[in-house]
């Protein structure tokens, strides 16, 4: 385990700088720089970069998509998008999933996590639950399936007539889910949808939360232990605390996979779910472009995305600062 | 577990991670917008390589090749590869590369922007491209209608009639649909016969019909939350029969009290007393429309269904044995409607259209030339079992299909009194007004609220400016 190797500091702040002086630069390093900070760079620029800039110039035209015309119409798709109620429904849907489901993907995961790592007997070294290693495979096992396979999948499961799930309720004796459409009604298709999105990436999570534990000194958890320390706790006060930086990212992640959720809404109501319940902006944006050709409206749709985007990176960054976690920020 | 330092400072991976976390969203949302380079490639000729006559009504060269993307759908693309044998035998030798594709808008746009388009397009499918978007830069078709087939007859006589009715906008005849569709209500005459049951005419005969089912343990409909409007089509074609085309051209024209016209109202009355009964099969809302659809053709729980007439083919592998699958005209509301029980709600689809920019457009026009010859024709109608808009192809034992006799029978009785419309495709309602029908369908609104919700879809097409309308009279 734990072999404290004499870590060399890591001096020499002139001597580095040094080695990158403009004289010393050698046909090596200039390479180098070209095809590991260039190529990627310049791949960058046009790729991503440039296409973003066309899309918010084009936002602001009323382009067809289908011509080269593109009437300049200044801030009219914004007005527009504010106006348009399938679409702010839309927002407040995209919202919703961005508020609910990183908490929720991360909480399970933590908990998983914790579980198979931690959660073990509490005599003998800390350890996970017994077959800690099968239910890790088995956690990751719906990460690995596509996402269309997973939504078409879940589609059969929830089926009203042929499902799995009415099945087992009706078979148990709940004879009210007989028929009851889980992805067909407005008060329910919210809800089943986020549990299939939950269900498909909460094992990727706990695969990369099990790793961060494993990095944690196991003294901490043993010092804990003999202090008293249940697992409830030790996960709560130790294990939480010490992942933060993880915990952060990984909620930028899941708040990127909630706002896209495109995949998972098509396959399972392709044309925004009941009343519009499961309606996203990607959705939105995808049948205003292609099917009624207004590119320039869409494009207004996906600047306003990105703008949500970043203000929840904002919004996780600054929570994180408030609460403390600016300590960890500083260079150790 | 290890207690090293790690090496890779944590705050620069915060950053990092930062960056990709806004890069990532940006490059998904924004990236999809990108177009090409704005193509300026406009070649003022359509490709014509050789003059006019009547053994070539276009003018295409000789020995060239046609580029047609076609819509690889329910229909598959082989019977385009089997026009352009057709075509390849006649003295020209044009020949075609047929490209079967899936998303048509999300394929063709790059091409459209570039300004490069392909000679001949099968605008079908879910990701078809809105006509309207496209309407200005289509060739007009009425030179293929004049044309004569490879048989020595006019085209335009070769057709049933109305069938050019929706690929005309505006006076101008842009758009080719070849699969002539026939809707109707479809059923099993093998069930009915056997439990002596009878084809409903009127909506209060439906009623009754949902009583006996029931007491079977049936239900009278069964709908799919993908084809929920198939109920909306059913109620148009209902309500015009009762109430003429008064009806329809106020729909078509999206006057402001289209939905509440007394006709459109007594059928969604009616539809609602059914629905109140619970004689729907509960659960559409949450059903894949094919799997509803078989539990109509297969497992026999629903009496009726209406479509099109591609049913049949679509449901070729989900319909139990000895099923005679067979079509009904829609029902009517009262005993004396303004059209006859008769009429038939009948259109063409599967939209053809020829770019002008295409590098050999009067090729385009060539391949629709050799598709609606007799002998194309009648190869789609034999191996899709679905006739054309060429009209004399069906042999009276319809291929050996009970759904293709009956639907030859169908035109046959409604004679001239065929209507159709245009509305719900051209603007794209269809997916705002899926919504508005499951709930209806699921008993969850009443009859005022379908038709504020279908009113509302409605106004904000026609207040929509940036949106060209089509006047129909």
């Amino acid at each position: 385990m734990t072999t404290l190797a004499p870590t060399a500091p890591t001096t020499g702040g002139p001597t580095r700088a040094a080695r990158w002086r403009r004289k010393n630069l050698t046909v090596d390093k200039v390479s180098f720089a070209a095809v590991f900070l260039g190529v990627p760079l310049a791949v960058y620029l046009v790729l991503v970069v440039s296409p973003f800039l066309q899309a918010v110039g084009y936002s602001l035209t009323s382009w067809s998509g289908f011509d080269d015309s593109t009437p300049f119409v200044g801030l009219r798709n914004y007005v527009t998008a504010f106006n348009d109620d399938v679409f702010m429904t839309a927002v407040r849907n995209s919202v919703t999933l961005v508020v609910v489901l990183p908490i929720v993907i991360i909480a399970v995961a933590v908990a998983l996590a914790s579980l198979v790592t931690i959660g073990g007997a509490s005599n003998g070294p800390v350890r996970g639950v017994k077959g800690a290693e099968f239910y890790r495979v088995l956690l990751f096992f719906p990460y690995i399936i596509p996402a269309i396979a997973v939504g078409i999948m879940w589609g059969q499961i929830y089926d009203p007539s042929n499902g799995l799930l009415n099945g087992v309720l009706t078979a148990v004796g709940l004879n009210d889910f007989d028929s009851y459409p889980w992805l067909g009604d407005a008060r329910t298709a919210m809800p089943a949808t986020m549990f299939v999105m939950i269900w498909a990436s909460v094992g990727f999570y706990v695969v990369i939360f099990v790793a961060a534990i494993k990095a944690l000194p196991a003294e901490v958890f043993e010092a804990a232990r003999l202090d008293g320390a249940g697992r409830f706790r030790i996960a709560t006060r130790i294990t939480v605390p010490m992942m933060r930086a993880n915990i952060r990212t990984s909620l930028i992640y899941t708040g990127i996979f909630a706002l896209d959720a495109f995949v998972f809404m098509s396959a399972l109501n392709a044309g925004g779910g009941p009343q519009n319940s499961t309606l996203v902006i990607s959705q939105e944006l995808f049948k205003t472009a292609f099917t009624k050709g207004q590119f320039g409206y869409a494009c207004a749709m996906g600047v306003m995305l990105a703008a949500i985007t970043l203000l929840f990176a904002g919004a996780v960054f600054l929570v994180d600062r408030l609460t403390g976690g600016g300590d960890d920020l500083q260079e150790e | 577990m290890n207690q090293n330092r790690p090496t890779l400072h944590r705050r620069d991976f915060l950053r990092g991670a930062l960056i990709t976390g806004i890069a990532l969203p940006l490059a998904g949302s924004l990236a999809s917008c990108a177009a090409g380079g704005g193509g300026t490639t406009s070649t003022g000729d359509t490709g014509s390589g050789a003059s006019k006559s009547a053994d070539n009504p276009f003018g295409v060269a000789a020995k060239s090749t046609v580029a047609a993307s076609i819509f690889n759908g329910g229909y598959g693309t082989d019977y385009v590869d089997y026009a352009a044998s057709v075509m390849a035998k006649q003295s020209l030798g044009v020949t075609a590369s047929v490209s079967a594709i899936t998303n048509i808008a999300q394929s063709l746009q790059p091409k459209f922007v570039a300004g490069n388009p392909p000679d001949l397009i099968d605008n079908s499918g879910a990701n078809a491209i809105g006509i309207s978007t496209i309407r200005s830069q289509l060739a007009e078709l009425s030179d293929v209608l004049d044309a004569d087939n490879y048989e020595g007859t006019k085209i335009s006589d070769t057709l049933y009639t109305g069938v050019t009715a929706p690929g005309t906008l505006d006076g101008k005849f842009l758009v080719l649909n070849y699969v002539l569709t026939v809707y109707a209500v479809w059923y099993s005459a093998a069930l009915f016969e056997e439990n002596g049951w009878s084809v409903p005419k009127t909506w209060d005969e439906a009623y009754e019909l949902g009583g006996k089912a029931k007491a079977k343990g049936k239900y009278l409909f069964v709908w799919g939350k993908e084809a929920a409007t198939y109920y909306q089509t059913l109620a148009i074609a209902s309500a015009i029969k009762e109430g003429g085309d008064e009806v329809r051209l106020s729909l078509e024209n999206l006057e402001s009290d289209c939905w509440s016209k007394p006709a459109v109202q007594s059928v969604f009355t009616a539809m609602k007393k059914i629905v109140d009964a619970g004689y729907f099969k509960p659960g559409g809302a949450g059903t894949q429309f094919t799997a509803a659809q078989a539990q109509w053709s297969n497992d026999e729980d629903a009496l009726l269904y209406p479509s099109g007439s591609w049913i049949e083919n679509e449901m070729k592998k989900q319909t139990k044995s000895g099923f005679e699958m067979t079509g009904a005209p829609e029902m009517v509301v009262s005993s004396s409607p303004s059209k006859p029980y008769e009429a038939m709600h009948s259109t063409a689809g599967e939209p053809f259209v020829v770019p002008s920019k295409g590098a050999n457009a009067a090729g385009g026009k060539e391949l629709l030339r050799a598709m609606l010859s007799k002998e194309a024709a009648t190869n789609f109608t034999k191996t899709r079992l679905t006739p054309t808009i060429v009209k004399g192809i069906v042999p009276s034992d319809g291929f050996g299909s009970t759904a293709l006799v009956s639907q030859s029978k169908l035109l046959e009785d409604a004679g001239s009194n065929v209507f159709s419309w245009n509305f719900v495709d051209l603007y794209g309602m269809n997916q705002d007004q899926l919504v508005v029908w499951n709930t209806f369908l699921s008993g969850k609104s009443s009859v005022a609220q379908l038709t504020k919700g279908l009113q509302d879809i409605t106004d904000k097409v026609k207040n929509d400016d940036s949106v060209t309308k089509v006047t129909v009279s």
